[in-house]
């Protein structure tokens, strides 16, 4: 159905279609890998495992070839390669299907399948007769109700993650690697993909699926292998691991010692979140945060938590539901609004929303609230730099000086930055959107010092994050978000991970639809 | 599948072709009532003989644009390649018309180069690169023609030709301008070098990926487009037979209002030959209307720049609602 | 991990770096500073006689200033990373309605108030395209160059304008104790406008929205308002320009004049410093880059070059100002990587590695040198032990480099057959 050429491909020499040994990579004095390993059976899915940061998108990137390691061996077949680009790796037959799909939204299905391999008639000239019945070949097995001439944006996430395979399939790609392919579809189209993996497998082609969910990994892999850290932990035979062991695997470190202990004294409702809904992202979504508390919004990465954050903070605003701050109602128009009321958020990137690198630190802290340092209509620059520092120095900034570039800081000491610049304003509530995202793990326990100590003050802390651990960790009370929905909320006791996980995913009852 | 429960204005306002058309008809009726003459064959011929060589610069501006850029030095390519080839060809008399033509296609393609290096490989800002060569180019010009004009009298038989030589009862620079229509038809929709045009228009960061090189791609833009500039300045010189380093003033802008009112999104990455062509011809219909009417000449810039804004909210509302919708049909999901 | 509190010394944060003059020396304001003087040296060399005669130097000035508000205004437009290329026909429609104005006799004051507030309408225009209905600025003000003229065309079709307050030619020809009163106008607005944008919240704003106009919407900075407001000061600044201007022109406008202001502002901006992609200059640059725009022109017109072709060089001033600082580092960088490391980044990055711990330790020596408290012998000692890793560093380095690719060659060689078997 496929292709029937790959099942005649020779079995020569090793067990083992693709081979890591030790490989390192590092980027600029941060060890990104530290010597892993991996071994990918021919015709065997093999689940990738760790928690956020453990290295597996650099891997990703590894085989291929964004990035080339700085040491240790790829084999193909037993072969070593290099590839130095994702064409070389596409001609070596490794494919990859991202979990943001990578696609030219404004051109049709069969040209983003046939993107750099068109079929050309002896003119030389586009066939796109032939084209478009190929790709509907191809996708025809996949799904049934995609029409190959329409633009890739008018199709769903889980359409074009097939228009993607399609894509993988149409070069005669040997190894497709998936990263996390389920995330943000609904349990029909997972069961559907479940289905199209299993089909490819049994086809000869070998799969690396990097997933979060536990139950990805039991239905399709025999393998499974984890990554703590940047570095290899082990590999198992999925029916001979239990859950248990695999997340302990996972976090491998015990959890109390990760995290500060938490003093603040909770009080009263500082702010209300009431049946907001915002059409396409989020529906329905209620909480509340009191005073000195840290309330743990999570869920699977499109969940809707960021999205909801935006709408907390006026960056967009919600189709339906209202806020209330301290009892009063509250149109949150846009982010000044949101910042002269109290409400403060720490972005979610960095780079791009939180820091403005070509402008020295202290700028950068004062950019939220510029109007503190007017004098008879200047900006004093000296009340600015005296701030900065007193503000940076009370949350352990290491920088040369205030007037360096956040550019030439470190990931922890950039969100410092952009803490410092939220504490400029007096803020009611903060949210942290993934504050310790990127960031070393020495360097996450003074972030989560910080927010112990603004916890301790008063603040109202709303935290996203995707990181069970700190959740666990940090939190007093713990929303769990699926699919643009409140799946619970509950009183940080006695909660274990895999509660957590469960809420996330689809329970039993399945998802709405 | 929910195609068919798209109502018909919503069919309409994704059709662009259909409401230019719709515009086009709502013109001519009024031009017809206005001007009764005007359906005549004639009439219209040399209606549409007198802005062809807009239709080659629209062509040029519409790779540019498609890739998310600007150009607007292409008026003063026009102008160097027209006063550099009046020049030689009023000096030498006897050289076969042909050699002009190719001298043309030279210039242009010398001075889209220039453009293409300075955008696509020293990353410059295309409006401010364009901005620049702009002057420039009309600077060569006026120093080439050292302020000269050139008259009927003083043009080869053999130059002209190439404009308005009847084939068919149709001049020949209509004719060569359907061809580059076709040609670029096949080009931006049939080959690869075409269609990459597009793919580093809608998304470059799934361009790099996928092993497309910028650079490249929108020097290749910017190159045809100089040689159609070039094509169009030999022809305007030899449609008119008067030329003067003054020729082509403000082309670009009307080049501009015929692609995005042929729905060229000005974000790069959509339009289509098809879109540009009727953009063409509704433009010419409009400036030929205008220049009908007693008074109306000067009007002329006013409506023009209105048309650009108008066509750029139409396209911008239009590509709104397409995202809304298909947030909305995400929004099933939830 | 977690360390107690009351043991880390607080850091010092206070900024080390003061005044330094070899830095301020090499800085592009000086630059500029140095290319206007080169110039006057040219021309007193050229032309001796005529340098030194009286009112010289003043009409060359003179002749630069009409341009000077549209310049200032730019200033803030790039700054936002936008560009205006309607200023010059916004510039002719505030000159239109103050003539028109003048014509029916109001008050001089409030004709000119009139062109000024014309102007800011014209702006305001843009402002709302620009930032509420989001279109790129370019598409903008092409459109609206060519409305705001053909509106001027339509009223005034070949008529010309000539009934200006007396004041106009007065500022554009006069000077007041030797000193072009035109300058001191420009002067006065350029230091309005070092207030605005380097000392004031707007200005910070405006540096806020042109480096990361997500962090500045995230910083509470509202971007739309802001956009508006730099569109309608430009468009107030292109009135004012339209008294500089008539006045250059002898108290008359017609709807075809000042075509090209909008090339020569961008122009002297873009040379004086002002970075097009946003975010960064200031406004002592353009403002010296407006001087060496009237000293060049006017150099160029007494070597005979005529008005057409000066254009070019204004073109090319345009061109070079803006590639000369994306020449710099990036570009020195994609081409080393791609000629001396072969494309190969593991290379790129051990070589710059490798130059940053050689120049560590070189300034270490020039320390040790320095230093005082030490013995000569300690000194030699020290600084032979630092040469020595240095040539160890390098050797290593270079040993590296050309084991990775060799083994880049040998991948290439083998992919080629491997292919080349398919």
């Amino acid at each position: 159905m496929f292709r029937k050429k790959r099942k005649e491909r020779g079995h020569k020499m090793s067990d083992y279609i693709l081979e890591l040994k030790d490989v390192v990579k590092t980027f600029g004095g941060v060890t990104a890998l530290g010597g892993v390993h991996f071994q990918l059976k021919k015709g065997e899915i093999h689940a990738l495992m760790g928690e956020n940061g453990a290295g597996k998108s650099t891997f990703i990137k590894v085989i291929t070839g964004v990035h080339q390691p700085d040491s240790g061996l790829m084999l193909l077949e037993g072969e070593k390669v290099t590839p130095r680009s994702t064409e070389d790796s596409a001609k070596l037959g490794i494919a990859a299907i991202y979990q943001h799909v990578t696609a030219f939204p404004d051109l049709s299905v069969t040209e983003n399948i046939f993107m750099g391999q068109e079929i050309k008639n002896k003119f030389g000239l586009y066939n796109w007769k032939l084209m478009n019945q190929r790709a509907k070949e191809l996708i025809e097995p996949l799904s049934k109700n995609i029409d190959v001439n329409k633009p890739m944006s008018s199709l769903s996430v889980a359409q074009q993650q097939l228009v993607e395979i399609a894509k993988a399939l149409s070069r005669d790609a040997r190894i497709l690697i998936m990263d996390e392919p389920t995330a943000s579809l609904s349990k029909k189209e997972c069961e559907e993909l479940y289905q199209i993996a299993e089909h490819l497998r049994d086809e000869g082609v070998s799969i690396i699926l990097i997933t979060h969910r536990f139950e990805d990994m039991y239905r399709l892999a025999t393998r499974v292998t984890v990554f703590r850290d940047s570095r290899y932990v082990g590999c198992w035979d999925v029916d001979k691991i239990s859950n248990e062991e695999l997340i302990k695997h996972m976090v491998g470190r015990e959890l109390t010692a990760m995290y500060p202990e938490k003093t603040a004294k909770i009080g009263d409702v500082v702010f209300k979140v009431n049946d907001i809904s915002k059409e396409g992202l989020f529906k329905n979504v209620s909480f509340d945060v009191r005073k000195g508390e840290i309330l743990a919004l999570t869920g699977l990465v499109g969940a809707g938590r960021t999205e909801v954050c935006q709408n907390l903070f006026g960056v967009l605003n919600p189709d339906s539901g209202y806020f209330e701050l301290e009892g009063q109602k509250i149109n949150i128009k846009n982010p000044g609004v949101a910042l002269n009321a109290g409400i403060g958020l720490l972005p979610e990137d960095r780079q791009k929303q939180g820091l403005i690198n070509e402008l020295p630190i202290y700028q950068n802290v004062s950019s939220a609230n510029m109007k503190k340092f007017v004098k008879g209509g200047a900006l004093s620059e000296k009340d600015e730099i005296d701030t900065a520092i007193e503000l940076c120095q009370k949350i352990q900034l290491k920088a040369n000086d205030i007037a360096a570039p956040p550019s030439s800081l470190s990931g922890g000491n950039q969100q410092k930055v952009v803490f410092a610049k939220l504490l400029n304003r007096d803020l009611k509530v903060l949210i942290l959107d993934e504050p310790t995202k990127g960031i070393d793990v020495g360097a996450k326990y003074s972030i989560y010092e910080i927010m112990n100590e603004l916890a301790s003050n008063g603040y109202a802390i709303i935290m996203v994050s995707s990181e069970m651990p700190e959740v666990l960790g940090m939190a007093d009370r713990i929303v769990v978000m699926r699919n643009g929905r409140v799946a619970t909320i509950m009183e940080n006791k006695n909660i274990t991970q895999e509660m957590i996980l469960e809420y996330s995913l689809q329970s039993a009852d399945g998802r709405e639809n | 599948m929910e195609t068919k429960n798209k109502s018909f204005i919503s069919k309409m306002t994704e059709s662009r072709n259909f409401g230019l058309i719709l515009g086009l008809i709502v013109l001519l009726i009024m031009a017809k009532i206005l001007t009764p003459s005007l359906y005549s064959f004639n009439s219209i011929v040399s209606m549409l003989q007198n802005n062809a060589v807009f239709g080659l610069l629209a062509i040029g501006e519409m790779m540019i644009i498609l890739t998310g850029g600007i150009d607007i030095s292409i008026g003063s390519t026009l102008s160097l390649t027209g006063v550099v080839c009046c020049r030689l060809m009023a000096e030498n008399p006897n050289v076969p018309a042909i050699v002009w033509v190719l001298l043309a296609l030279l210039i242009g393609a010398v001075c889209g180069a220039f453009n293409g290096l300075i955008v696509g490989y020293f990353k410059m800002v295309p409006m401010i690169a364009t901005l620049g060569t702009m002057y420039i180019f009309r600077g060569f010009s006026f120093l080439f023609s050292g302020g000269q004009w050139w008259f009927p009298h003083q043009f080869t038989e053999g130059y002209q030709a190439f404009a308005t030589l009847r084939i068919l009862k149709i001049p020949a620079i209509l004719w060569i301008v359907l061809i580059v229509f076709i040609l670029a038809a096949l080009f931006l929709g049939y080959t690869s070098k075409g269609r990459r045009i597009y793919a580093i228009g809608t998304n470059k960061e799934s361009s790099k990926i996928a092993g497309i090189k910028e650079a490249r791609v929108v020097f290749l833009a910017m190159l045809i487009c100089g040689m159609l500039a070039g094509l169009a300045g030999m022809l305007y010189t030899a449609n008119y037979a008067t030329c003067s380093y003054s020729i082509g003033e403000s082309y670009e802008m009307t080049a501009i209002a015929i692609c995005i009112l042929g729905g060229v999104s000005i974000n790069g990455g959509r339009g289509k030959v098809d879109g540009v062509f009727i953009g063409f011809i509704m433009m010419s219909f409009i400036t030929y209307f205008i220049s009908l009417l007693p008074g109306l000449s000067v009007w002329s810039d006013a409506i023009q720049g209105a048309i650009i804004i108008a066509a750029v909210v139409l396209n911008i509302f239009t590509e709104r609602s397409a995202a809304k919708r298909a947030l909305k049909e995400r929004g099933a999901l939830i | 991990m977690g360390e107690n509190k009351s043991n880390v010394p607080v850091r010092d944060l206070t900024i080390k770096q003061g005044f330094k003059l070899s830095k301020f020396l090499v800085s592009w304001e000086m630059v500029l500073v140095y290319i206007l003087l080169l110039i006057n040296v040219v021309l007193i060399v050229a032309k001796p006689n005529l340098y030194f005669s009286n009112g010289t130097i003043q009409s060359i000035i003179q002749s630069g200033m009409d341009v000077c508000p549209l310049v200032l205004g730019m200033i803030l437009i790039l700054m936002l990373g936008d560009i205006d290329v309607s200023a010059a026909s916004t510039m002719i429609f505030a000159s239109m309605v103050t003539g028109l104005c003048c014509d029916t006799g109001m008050p001089v004051i409030i004709a000119v108030l009139a062109g000024i507030l014309a102007g800011a309408l014209c702006g305001a225009f843009n402002g709302f395209f620009v930032a509420y209905v989001e279109m790129p600025a370019v598409i903008v003000t092409i459109a609206t160059q060519m409305l705001f003229r053909g509106i001027v065309k339509i009223i005034l079709d070949v008529n010309v304008l000539k009934n200006f307050p007396s004041f106009y030619v007065s500022i554009a020809w006069m000077n007041f104790l030797g000193i072009p009163v035109a300058l001191l106008v420009f002067l006065v607005m350029a230091a309005g406008f070092v207030f605005l944008l380097q000392k004031s919240k707007f200005g910070r704003s405006l540096y806020i929205i042109g480096n990361n106009p997500t962090c500045a919407q995230y910083s509470g900075i509202n971007v739309k308002k802001t956009k508006l407001t730099v569109f309608i000061i430009m468009g107030a600044m292109a009135g004012v320009a339209s008294i500089f201007f008539v006045g250059r022109m002898g108290g008359s406008v017609s709807s075809t004049m000042g075509t090209g202001y909008e090339m020569t502002a961008i122009a002297i901006c873009v040379l004086g410093g002002v970075s097009t992609n946003g975010g960064k200059g200031k406004v002592y640059g353009p403002v010296i880059a407006t001087l060496i725009m009237a000293f060049l022109t006017y150099t160029l017109g007494l070597l005979e070059v005529d008005a057409n072709s000066r254009k070019i060089v204004t073109g090319f001033i345009l061109i070079i100002a803006v590639l000369i600082p994306s020449i710099n580092r990036q570009l020195l960088a994609n081409l080393k990587l791609k000629f001396i490391y072969k494309g190969n980044k593991n290379v790129e990055a051990l070589n710059i590695k490798t130059a940053a711990e050689v120049k560590a330790l070189k300034t270490e020596i020039d320390d040790v040198k320095k230093d005082g408290k030490l013995s000569a012998a300690d000194k030699d000692a020290k600084v032979k032990k630092a040469e020595e890793k240095i040539a160890s560093l390098q050797k290593k380095c270079k040993e590296q480099t050309q084991i990775w690719l060799k083994e880049q060659a040998e991948d290439e060689k083998r992919a080629k057959e491997r292919f080349n078997k398919k």
